[in-house]
């Protein structure tokens, strides 16, 4: 009985790694994604700050958990990607009711040539440094530029690249952030990216429309660049200006990042923000920054990696030009600071 | 028939797990795989015709660095490492090496080197990209923390650069170009019954 079962075992141990080995001959699903849990104190006792998700005060709270599928045949493919939980909720914008998920990227794509292809769907935005995904982003606390900035956007956009250091991308798009525009097909957006040396990628972006229910045609010019400077040192710039017309306000700011890998499991980064909401005439206020002021952000974290595992302590100080805190008895103040400990596991 | 099972078994496993010739160390302790083959009667010119025969064949795998001129042949390639789980595969990263060949009548060396790791994050579409540009050396240790995922890609990269090394030492032997063979497309004759 017992050679039986192990023999049975063994069969179907085998079976499995000789599929596995069958499968990856031809183009596979893949499958990933990520999970992510934190706790953030804010030291004046109130959620100060305001960071895209990470945003519950003294709490051990959840991110989401992020599931993305791939499949590439010949020359097409396609991303599924949903998210579940507040980071990918409400966190992500689109309400749409009562939805418990929220797509973040959803699209097909065909490439015609070795050099030109076209991408329909509901993709991640190409504006900016930082992204939804605690994956992909050094610091767990967003920028104020990602926060004030697109998360998504849905459209049709082609590509053609010149050379392997040159490309470009062009598409008309909807409104941020929507899955369905009620003003019809309204923006218009376009993408250079140069890689003038190996380690060193710069990224033009320009999107330009007239949003469902703004005051005039609101204009993003974004310059996203990052530079590999060494094995262990690499730096980032994104700057931004953003510009709705007849005095619909709008923001523009520069975040600075610094990162040093003192081994494979252990970094340090450094961020440095200035942000400045424009217009004291129609201009809404942007994450607490009123028209007219600006904020400066210095946030200092560390990423510790096992396998897929990173765990990221973090150290937050925001000074804005004039009161736009609040301190432990709830007084105005021009300064605020946070602490948070995150995990994320990539799989 | 316990004992035909266990042999049965036992050749199976042996089969499906069969052992890659490890990397090795070079004199200045970087992995290297390398070898000589002799094939006494093929003069250089043909081991010469047979290599850029396969390096056309391996077309963007294998970028050549070197020049037509130069008496060891440079090239740069990648293998990507991927995880796999049954069906389902994504990958973690890519090895880059240099592939160095040289020949002599009668004989050729070729050798695998400078092996260097270079991991996958996925960007804001869903895709996996290389984090970064400039990779790690894959013989140096990664520390407690990652020392079983490095070892999976240690593997994994003995065991492309293995099958490599099987395609070129094929491709070498080979006196003229491989045909394709074009299969005949069976006919049923409908005249003669």
């Amino acid at each position: 009985m017992k050679l039986k079962s192990a023999l049975t075992i063994a069969a179907l141990s085998l079976a499995s790694v000789s599929y596995a080995q069958e499968a990856a001959k031809v183009a596979p699903l893949e499958i990933s994604g990520s999970v992510d849990t934190y706790f953030k104190y804010d030291f004046a006792k109130v959620p100060n700050i305001a960071t895209s998700f990470a945003s519950d005060q003294n709490s051990i709270s959840i991110g989401m958990i992020d599931l993305a599928l791939k499949k590439t045949t010949g020359k097409a493919s396609f991303v599924g990607e949903l998210s579940f939980g507040p980071r990918g909720q409400a966190g992500s914008l689109v309400p749409q009711g009562a939805e418990s998920f929220h797509i973040q990227n959803l699209y097909a794509s065909y490439a015609f040539t070795d050099k030109f292809s076209m991408t329909a769907g509901f993709m991640g935005t190409f504006i900016g440094y930082e992204v939804i995904s605690p994956v992909a982003n050094f610091n767990y606390s967003t920028s104020y530029l990602f926060s004030a900035g697109p998360f998504q956007n849905a459209g049709i956009k082609g590509s053609y690249a010149f050379t392997d250091k040159v490309s470009l991308m062009v598409g008309l798009f909807d409104d941020w952030n929507v899955y369905t525009d009620v003003n019809g097909v309204s923006h218009i957006g376009a993408q250079l990216t140069v890689s003038p040396v190996e380690g060193w990628t710069a990224y033009l972006n320009v999107l330009s429309g007239k949003s469902a229910g703004a005051v005039g045609v609101g204009t993003i010019m974004d310059l996203t660049t990052s530079y590999q400077v060494t094995e262990k040192v690499k730096i980032g710039l994104n700057a931004a200006d953003y510009t709705i017309g007849n005095s619909g306000g709008g923001y523009s700011g520069a975040a600075l990042y610094l990162q040093n890998a003192f081994s494979p499991a252990v970094s340090l980064g450094v961020r440095g923000e200035y942000f400045s909401t424009k217009d004291k005439v129609n201009g809404a206020a942007n994450l607490n920054v009123v028209p007219g002021e600006s904020v400066t952000a210095v946030t200092l974290s560390a990423n510790i990696k096992s396998g897929g595992l990173t765990f990221i302590p973090e150290v937050r100080f925001d000074n804005g030009s004039a009161d736009m805190f609040a301190k432990s008895n709830l007084l105005p103040t021009k300064s605020a600071s946070q602490f948070s400990l995150a995990l994320v596991y990539a799989f | 028939m316990k004992t035909f099972f266990l042999t049965a078994l036992l050749l199976i496993t042996v089969t499906v797990f069969a052992q890659d010739k490890p990397l090795s160390l070079d004199e200045n302790g970087k992995l290297i795989f390398y070898e000589v083959v002799d094939l006494k009667t093929v003069p250089r010119d043909s081991l010469r015709q047979r290599l850029d025969i396969f390096l056309k064949a391996e077309g963007k795998a294998l970028k050549v660095k070197s020049k037509a001129s130069d008496s060891i042949l440079q090239a740069a390639g990648k293998t990507i490492i991927r995880k796999t789980a049954l069906v389902l595969s994504r990958p973690s990263g890519e090895v880059r090496y240099n592939f160095y060949a040289e020949l002599r009548a009668g004989k050729y060396r070729f050798w695998l080197t400078d092996f260097n790791f270079i991991p996958y994050e996925r960007d804001r579409y869903g895709n996996f990209v290389p984090a970064t540009s400039i990779g790690v050396p894959l013989e140096r240790k990664p520390g407690k923390l990652n020392a079983g995922e490095w070892d999976a890609y240690v593997k994994a990269t003995t065991k492309d650069v293995n099958a490599f090394a099987a395609r070129f030492k094929t491709a070498m032997q080979q006196s003229s170009p491989l045909q394709p063979v074009l299969e005949a497309v069976p006919v049923i004759s409908t005249k003669k019954w």
